[in-house]
């Protein structure tokens, strides 16, 4: 749990340090395109101011050199003030931006005229001229800045712009000083220009919607800007009074002001004026937009690498997962190997072939007390579930067959264990043995399982009652059969798994073919149990060659060999002349069961110094008696019986004699016992039926 | 069961060839009697043929061994074959004989 936080903190906290580092970049991107762009927008404004100020500089030059052209002729005209009306009118005639031009003459120049004289041209709407005369008592031009600045300066200049007429349009008057002939000043010539084209040629094309283009005069008082319905009037005189100095520019910092004087008289500036909001909106716009697409990415990066990593962790935990069950099915494969029987031998051989790593088959096989004991049995399913069922059953059937011979009960008590905690519902078909190594009865009971084979010349199926498989019905009593085998008889048991191997159209290879098999195994002299199974193997590996083995497949086959299982009988008198008969009987007997030289020795003595023992004390001196030797082997021991109609002794109660005493303290006898305990596996004694019974047994 | 006593370069040496068993023990015994009487000679029993001995013929062998150990004879059990000499081993006679 900590862990997974710890790792939760981790990666947030690289997609926080990631975010910040997008933040940053844009930042730094976002300062630098907006310098640029700052730089841009200050030379393109420079260029338009510049543009601008060329363009009234040349309107403005134009109306000067108009008039200095048509001095000559005012001068000229002097003598004759009438003439003068149509000087005045060329004046304004040849120049489009001149509205109006005047001769303001100084008081009583023309004593005909009176004190005021002023002819007077304009320009009306349709570019009609008219001629007037406008000096008089109603229009006291003396009292006139412009022409008092005139007088004063004696020198030509513009003023400042003024409003005038209906319109209450923008002026401007270019005033120059005329000189008659004999040197005094005759009159003021003034050309009016109108200004409020400026106006809208300084904002016919702003770039953005709340930018404007401002004339001002040196002063600082506004000669030209937008029209009032273009932009709100109180930004201009805002801007008039930054300009000013009334107000401090840095208390705007969101009104870029850029302006350029004329390089001239009468020296305006030229003023431009923008919002660094709206020049950097789109900016804005742009950087949260690329700012909101890089967040966005970043997130589905996070998403995607946080998916790929829970993926590639799931997928290791299921790699890991998978490597290890596979480890514990090896394991559980291999405690099921050991499970089985491997104690094969010339008459008993058996194979399991699990579908998957373990299997729900079964067998087994062993020897108590001179029967054979085995079983088959398949579980219902296959894989881990069946197996361990698998390994219950084969515990229970060796727990319960130690102690009971009689397969059905065997099955009957498997039967109710099984009954008794099978919640699944499984169901296990089971055939179950005891064959007498000595006598070749057969006993068997069979729980629903595939009849065994039997094998004499001839192949023939075991008459075996199916009764219903165990974990059924608890109540179920299963039936016993028996058969008495003749010498050489096998017995072949097996698993569906073989009856049922699969070939590529999906069909089975049948109990027949297994059949024909054994019937050809058995033609061919093939008879001991590994060749027919093995021979059965092969049949149904090579019949579903190439396709995955689709169930267990067990094989079990049992040969009833009494060749092995000799039981032999001698009786011999009490007189130990007979003991080399008996030094035959065993000699032979133990070559018949193929026993070890030196084994086969210890086993004739063992059983010489028993016998002679007998025929010495067990009955009175000089009465006749008999001693009886039985001898009988199964795969695992052989065993020696003697029994006898004398006095009760329990050699095994005598103790043994001290063999580490010197010669000369031996006493002669008492080594016969000893002898006979060192040589065989066990001396076990009893009184049965007035008979001393000794038993003496040696492993095999 | 065949046993041969002989008298060579003053040492008894006595042979026995076959299965000394029970049944064989009374007529060995027998063949063996001048060993008993050693006179201090020394006795070699060869056991080159021998293929079997049970404890009637062990006895033989000890009464020898008793009977010369009194006189001052000594006994040597020449080329025992493996089947006796478990036998003898497993009785303690291995230590209390001496071979060849």
């Amino acid at each position: 749990m900590k862990n997974q936080t710890n790792s939760w903190i981790i990666r947030i906290g690289i997609v926080v340090i990631a975010a910040i580092v997008v933040e940053v970049i844009s930042f730094i991107q976002y300062q630098r395109v907006r310098s640029m762009l700052g730089e841009e927008m200050d030379l393109r404004t420079h260029v338009v101011m510049i543009t601008m100020a060329h363009e009234i500089e040349h309107v403005l030059e134009l109306a000067e050199t108009t008039l200095a052209e048509n001095e000559w002729d005012i001068v000229r005209n002097l003598n004759q003030p009438d003439s003068l009306f149509p000087v005045v009118r060329r004046l304004i005639d040849n120049n489009v931006h001149v509205v109006g031009g005047c001769l303001a003459f100084m008081p009583y120049y023309y004593p005909s005229k009176g004190r005021l004289f002023e002819p007077y041209a304009f320009k009306d709407k349709d570019g009609t001229i008219s001629l007037v005369q406008l000096g008089g008592p109603d229009h006291d031009y003396t009292q006139n800045s412009e022409f008092k600045w005139s007088l004063d300066s004696l020198r030509s200049g513009w003023t400042d712009p003024y409003h005038y007429g209906p319109d209450s349009l923008s002026y401007t008057t270019y005033c120059v000083p005329i000189f008659d002939g004999k040197g005094r000043l005759a009159t003021i010539c003034g050309l009016d220009i109108d200004l409020s084209w400026l106006g809208d040629t300084l904002n016919a094309h702003q770039p953005f919607p709340s930018s404007f283009g401002l004339l001002l005069t040196q002063d600082g008082d506004l000669v030209a800007g937008p029209s009032k319905d273009q932009i709100d009037w109180k930004e201009v005189d805002l801007v008039v009074d930054i300009l000013d100095g009334r107000l401090p520019e840095s208390d705007y910092p969101g009104i870029s002001i850029r302006s350029t004087t004329l390089d001239r008289d009468p020296y305006w500036q030229v003023v431009q004026v923008y919002k660094t909001d709206e020049v950097f909106s789109h900016m804005y716009e742009l950087r949260r937009q690329s700012l909101f697409f890089m967040l966005l990415g970043l997130a589905i990066l996070t998403f995607m690498i946080n998916r790929f990593a829970r993926n590639e962790k799931k997928l290791r935990m299921a790699s890991e997962e998978q490597a290890r069950f596979s480890g514990e099915l090896a394991i559980a494969r291999d405690i099921q190997e050991k499970m089985l029987p491997t104690e094969f031998h010339s008459d008993i051989f058996g194979t399991l072939d699990p579908a998957m790593e373990v299997g729900g088959d079964l067998y087994d096989f062993y020897i108590r007390d001179g029967k054979l004991f085995f079983c088959i049995g398949d579980v219902s399913g296959k894989g881990v579930p069946a197996a361990m069922l698998m390994s219950v059953i084969h515990s229970l059937f060796r727990m319960i067959s130690k102690k009971e011979e009689s397969p059905s009960q065997i099955l009957n008590v498997l039967n109710k264990h099984l009954c008794g905690r099978n919640d699944n519902n499984m169901f296990v078909t089971f055939f179950a043995g005891c064959l007498d190594l000595y006598t070749g009865k057969l006993n068997y009971s069979n729980a629903g399982h595939d009849k065994p084979f039997l094998l004499t010349s001839s192949v023939s199926l075991l008459p075996a009652k199916a009764n219903l498989p165990l974990g059924v019905f608890a109540t179920t009593e299963f039936e016993q059969q028996s058969l008495i085998l003749t010498p050489g008889t096998s017995l072949f048991l097996y698993t569906d798994g073989l009856t049922e191997s699969k070939d590529k159209q999906h069909k089975n290879l049948g109990r027949a073919r297994v059949q024909e098999v054994l019937e050809s195994s058995l033609a061919q002299g093939k008879i001991s149990p590994k060749q027919l199974v093995l021979a059965l193997r092969q049949e149904a590996h090579s019949y579903s060659y190439g396709l995955p083995q689709s169930d267990d497949l067990t094989l079990l086959c049992v040969r009833y060999n009494p060749s092995k299982m000799l039981c032999e009988k001698l009786v011999l008198s009490n007189n130990s002349a007979e003991v080399s008969l008996l030094s035959d009987f065993v000699k032979k007997y133990l070559s018949q069961i193929e026993m070890d030289r030196k084994v086969s020795a210890g086993l004739r003595l063992a059983l010489e110094e028993t016998v002679v023992n007998v025929m010495n004390y067990a009955y009175p001196s000089g009465e006749y008696g008999e001693v009886t030797i039985y001898a009988d082997s199964n795969y695992r021991e052989v065993r020696f019986t003697v029994v006898d109609s004398g006095f009760p002794f329990d050699p095994t109660a005598v103790l043994s004699a001290d063999i580490t005493l010197d010669a000369k303290n031996r006493p002669i006898g008492g080594l016969g016992i000893h002898l006979t305990r060192k040589l065989v596996d066990s001396v076990s004694y009893c009184w049965k039926h007035g008979n001393n019974v000794l038993t003496l047994t040696k492993q095999i | 069961m065949t046993t041969k006593v002989e008298e060579i370069d003053g040492k008894f040496v006595a042979t026995l060839i076959g299965e000394l068993d029970t049944a064989a023990a009374a007529e060995t015994e027998k063949a063996l009697s001048p060993l008993l009487n050693s006179d201090g000679k020394d006795i070699i029993i060869d056991c080159t043929g021998l293929e079997y001995i049970a404890s009637s013929g062990l006895r033989l062998l000890l009464s020898v061994l008793k009977k010369a150990q009194e006189v001052g004879s000594h006994v040597v059990l020449k080329n025992v074959n493996d089947v006796v000499k478990d036998v003898l081993d497993l009785t303690g006679f291995v230590s209390i004989f001496d071979f060849e």
